[in-house]
């Protein structure tokens, strides 16, 4: 690890100040939450920053408030607090699992529901100091001559990591908003256009600004009727990121579905929301049949590469059982 | 044999030091801190294979708080067992693989050592290298070595390791079938919890290394030969160590390098491998690719075997590289080569039963697939053809094999679950397989010293060092046994060279039938001068006398007796019983312990993913000296079984040949969750060599274990899976959906 400097900070205006000082000082600086992914990198020398801005000590910014109109949930919430919160399990059960499948118990109890979703990939390339790759700032993505088992079939080139988190496809599945403060205030978007492809930038997995942070998620109330469902496919039952996740949100009435979300995790650079498919589903009965035909379109434009062709089947057929458990 | 009756032997005893090693308490060699003490770290090659042509420290020398650097230019110093077969240095050049030491920096602190090793300027003139073990054969490979890449043989080891009995042509002919068929293992690294570190001091001309040593004998012998100095100036201390599983034996590249840095700085020095240091910087088990020809009769019984095979040892050639699996099976003809090759990757050596586990994978795996193809249950199969004759010729010292397979077949229910391959259907597939393993039992070297205090508590001196197998309590156990005093009354004083006696070293399961039997000669001098000053006291011959619970007794009339303390005060002050044993059994005989494994899986059609619903072990270690850390043994080498099973695999990058998962993160060791709960059977069993009748319990686990998961996968999916690790992909691009 280098030496590096650690800044307590007490709110996030003196957070962001800071980091717009350091960007204007051109020294190198990151923000921590948890610090548990963090760290990681800083120890293989990945990451080698100037500065850590220490968000931790911000007062007041873990919390999950539930009124009407669905859930707030602070950007320091640790992933062991969603996963317990009583209100989530009881109307979100399936957002409440997808925290639990987070690498481990020790790191949930460390890691932020906001450094979940920023989360750097975690593509052996990348986050070996050996490879400067391309989202290092290098030319090229090493997996595409190299081992790419884990690396994207979908939505890839020119980099084909795969985005890590368990949080991101459950919330994007949720129709989730993200609370962004930054050097021009606050702005609050949805959460599926917080991620950015390779082909928009193949160095940062989201918008994020150097002085920008994270403060809020909005989970919206679950629609009558609506049944959510978080798959996970792992080579180790702790501490494994997903080879593929799937996470769907389904609304029936009346016997058919009204709405619909299809959100891959683990098969492309940023959570993968397939609207073809929940298109598909829209006003049908889905039965066994159906399930696998918007499987099918979930995964139609796939194009795996030479270790990962096993991630097609895989992720058809999560697609497909967590359709037909959600009727 | 009936097992004898014994006070301490045979219960579930907590480790002695256990309570110091779950609170913290204990001291590991990572926890010494020595005033003015300095951190060093590792500069590793990023080639494959290069020639260095200069080291320039001058910018890393200017760092503030750098205090020394060693490179190939200004030290060379050898690293006797990091190459039997060749002489290779703790700095080589050339570099043979990405990975390959090329300098060492002590600073004040961590951070300025790596930063330090950033500055180092080092140029490379790039050789051609290979990756490969078959492709490294070839005529036109690029040479790791002048005489070429299939490692050559120095007496200790041999290339290719040849061995044979009886005539495999006849026995082909004789057999009504005959199956061929290639199986594949990859490199897995030891991942032991304890990362290498080495803290070295000097005072004056005399060193001091605390090691992390599975032997601290032979690390002194080691570092003293490699430093020239005599031993008495070289002291290793080992005090608590945090397992090595074969990959810490003896003294190290780390240790001399420490030992020099700290020379070189003038101040005691710390060096500490990272986790990539460890995944990269020592060794893990050795790939290899088993092509086997069997012969059998029509109801399975084998008539021949044929093995050829390729080991990948890496750049350097630190240990056999053999194949043993066919060990346990009665094959009456049998012809093996193995041919143990240099690539340009990471070494691989010894990891807890060095030659076995992925060597049972293969044959039992096609012992498995014979019985499918004949008709014949796995559980006939193997029970058919068990092991009776040691290598063709010798007698086993004992052999309960039998009672291992039937007993544990008995336990997970065997004939009631077993369904032909493939039979299983629904969306989880269930499986149920085994495997016969084992591990050879040898008697050698031993020495220990026993002091009797004037209170009537031992002291029990030996050169164990406690590789987190519980062996000081084994030692403890088998002093208060064959002393016949309380086990609370005995302390251990171990792992310090200048204190304790020889070691050969923990490692090979040889502490218990090594040590262990110096223990009880030291145990018996102690008895003979006690009875000696009793028989007085108590008017009758010595030979009449016995201990036990700390009471000298008349055996013809215990009630004749008196306390031990009260004989002891009759000496002046203590007394010392000491033995340096070496044992043998006659010409004819071998001796080994054996097993047979059992799991249960179901596999996940639609993911590919297997969960291992149950597990049953059933050993022939003859007497158990500790029952709760014999099963602990079990479990720890089932668990890392089911490591190398379904994800265990240091994967070389080809493009850039570098290593690109070597943490436990990318490696994936298995977790609890990956684990069922391990039912661990001891069948009744006494050895007439063994101390108290026992046998090594150590290496044996994880020989069965991962034959046994790939036997019960098959057994679910009617698939073969023929190259490990047996991953969800793999799985599921066999099965569809």
């Amino acid at each position: 690890m280098k030496t590096f400097e650690n800044v307590d900070v007490k709110s996030v205006k003196e957070a962001v100040g800071l980091l717009q000082k350091f960007a204007g000082e051109k020294k190198n600086a990151a923000v921590v939450g948890g610090g548990s992914e963090y760290l990681q990198l800083m120890k293989v020398r990945v990451a080698t920053p100037d500065y850590i801005v220490n968000l931790k000590t911000i007062p007041g910014l873990n919390y999950i408030k539930e009124d009407a109109g669905g859930f707030r949930i602070g950007a320091l919430t640790t992933l062991a607090e969603l996963e317990e919160h009583k209100g989530v399990q009881e109307k979100l059960l399936f957002l409440s699992q997808a925290a639990g499948e987070a690498a481990s118990p020790q790191i949930r109890n460390a890691g932020t529901v906001a450094g979940n979703l920023c989360q750097r990939p975690f593509c052996w390339y990348f986050r070996s100091a050996s490879h400067v790759c391309l989202r290092k700032g290098g030319e090229i993505c090493y997996s595409v001559a190299g081992d790419n088992r884990y690396h994207a079939i979908i939505g890839g080139g020119p980099s084909y990591i795969v985005h890590p988190s368990d949080l991101a496809p459950a919330l994007v599945a949720l129709d989730a908003k993200i609370k962004i403060a930054g050097p021009a205030g606050e702005k609050t978007i949805p959460l599926e256009k917080f991620f950015v492809t390779p082909q928009v930038n193949a160095r940062r997995e989201n918008i994020l600004g150097p002085a920008d942070i994270v403060t809020e998620i909005q989970v919206p109330a679950p629609k009558t009727g609506s049944k959510g469902f978080y798959y996970k496919a792992r080579e180790r039952q702790a501490w494994d990121h997903a080879i593929v996740s799937v996470a769907t949100v389904v609304q029936s009435g009346s016997g058919a579905v009204r709405d619909a979300r299809v959100v891959l995790g683990g098969v492309a650079p940023i959570p993968w929301r397939v609207p073809k498919a929940e298109e598909f589903l829209r006003g049908k009965a889905i039965d066994d049949a159906a399930a696998q035909k918007a499987a099918e379109i979930a995964l139609d434009g796939a194009r795996p590469m030479k270790d990962n062709v096993y991630k097609i089947d895989l992720a058809k057929n999560l697609v497909r059982q967590a359709l037909v458990a959600s009727v | 044999m009936a097992q004898k009756e014994f006070s301490v032997v045979g219960k579930a005893t907590p480790r002695i030091d256990g309570f110091e090693r779950v609170t913290g308490k204990a001291e590991y060699t990572g926890d010494v801190q020595l005033p003015g003490m300095l951190y060093a770290r590792v500069l590793r090659s990023p080639h494959p294979h290069a020639k260095i042509l200069s080291i320039d420290t001058s910018k890393a020398e200017k760092l503030p708080g750098v205090k020394a650097i060693v490179h190939s230019f200004n030290t060379q110093v050898t690293w006797a067992s990091g190459g039997l077969t060749q002489k290779r240095m703790i700095f080589n050049n050339p570099v043979r693989y990405v990975g390959d030491a090329v300098a060492a920096v002590a600073a004040t602190d961590r951070y300025i050592a790596e930063d330090a090793l950033e500055l180092i300027e080092v140029k490379y003139e790039k050789l051609p290298y290979v990756l490969d073990a078959a492709a490294a054969l070839k005529s036109d490979a690029p040479k790791i070595y002048p005489k070429g890449n299939l490692s050559v043989g120095d007496g200790r080891v041999t290339a290719p390791i040849r061995e044979q009995w009886g005539d495999v042509e006849k026995g082909f002919k004789e057999a009504d079938k005959v199956f061929e068929d290639t199986y594949i293992s990859k490199h897995v690294n030891n991942a032991q919890m304890e990362r290498r570190v080495s803290v070295a001091k000097w005072d004056g001309a005399k060193l001091t290394v605390y090691a992390s040593t599975q032997g601290i004998s032979n690390a002194r012998g080691d570092i003293a030969k490699a430093l020239d100095l005599p031993l008495s100036r070289v002291r290793v201390v080992c005090k608590y160590m945090g397992a090595g599983f074969g990959n810490k034996n003896q003294a190290q590249d780390y240790d001399m390098m420490t030992a020099v840095l700290a020379k070189t700085a003038g101040q005691p020095v710390k060096l500490e491998f990272t986790r990539e240091d460890d995944f990269i910087g020592m060794h893990g088990r050795w790939a290899s690719e088993q092509h086997y020809k069997v012969g059998v009769k029509k109801d399975g019984t084998i008539t021949a075997v044929e093995l050829n095979a390729i080991t990948n040892m890496g750049a350097y050639r630190k240990q056999s590289g053999d194949l043993t699996g066919c060990d346990f099976y009665n094959i009456p003809n049998y012809k093996k080569v193995v041919s143990p090759t240099h690539t340009n990757t990471v070494v691989a050596a010894n990891y807890r039963a060095p030659a076995y586990p992925q060597s049972v994978f293969g044959f039992a795996s096609m012992l498995d697939q014979i019985a499918f193809d004949l008709g014949v249950n796995p559980y006939d199969m193997f029970l058919k053809n068990r092991v009776r004759v040691s290598k063709g010729k010798s007698q086993f010292t004992s052999n309960e094999m039998e009672a291992c397979i039937v007993e544990g077949a008995k336990k997970i229910g065997w004939q009631e679950k077993w369904h032909p391959a493939g039979a299983s259907k629904g969306a989880k597939l269930h499986g149920i397989g085994m495997a016969l393993g084992g591990y050879p039992f040898r008697l050698g070297l031993g020495a220990a010293t026993i002091r009797l205090n004037p209170d009537a508590t031992a002291h029990v001196i030996v050169g164990v060092v406690d590789i987190g197998t519980g062996a000081k309590s084994t030692m403890a156990i088998i002093a208060a046994e064959a002393l016949g005093i309380p086990l609370d009354q005995i302390q251990l004083a171990s792992g310090d060279t200048d204190v304790t006696p020889y070691s050969i070293g923990e490692s090979s399961s040889r502490t218990t039938s090594f040590t262990g039997t110096a223990v009880i000669a030291a145990a018996e001098d102690v008895r003979k001068q006690i009875f000696a000053v009793a028989a007085r006291e108590l008017e009758a011959k010595p030979e009449e006398l016995d201990l036990k619970n700390g009471i000298v007794f008349l055996k013809s009339n215990p009630g004749q007796k008196m306390p031990l303390v009260k004989a002891i005060r009759k000496v002046e002050s203590e007394i010392i019983g000491r033995a340096t044993t070496n044992p043998t059994w006659p010409e004819g005989f071998d001796g080994k312990c054996f097993a047979a494994h059992f799991c249960e899986v179901e596999v996940d059609r639609f993911t590919g993913q297997v969960r291992l619903t149950r597990y049953v072990a059933a050993h022939d270690s003859g007497t158990i000296i500790n029952r709760l850390t014999a099963t602990s043994q079990v479990k720890g080498g089932v668990v890392q079984g089911i490591g190398m099973a379904f994800t265990e695999e240091l994967l070389i990058d080809r493009p850039t040949a570098t290593p690109i998962n070597p943490n436990y993160r990318d490696a994936k060791v298995p977790t609890h969750l990956e684990v069922p709960e391990i039912e661990v059977l001891f069948v009744d069993a006494s050895d007439p060599y063994g101390p108290f009748g026992g046998k090594p319990v150590g290496e044996p686990p994880i020989t069965a274990s991962v034959g046994t998961i790939a036997n019960a996968i098959f057994n679910a999916t009617g698939k073969r899976f023929k190259e490990l690790p047996i991953t969800p992909d793999k799985i599921l691009r066999a099965i569809q959906v």
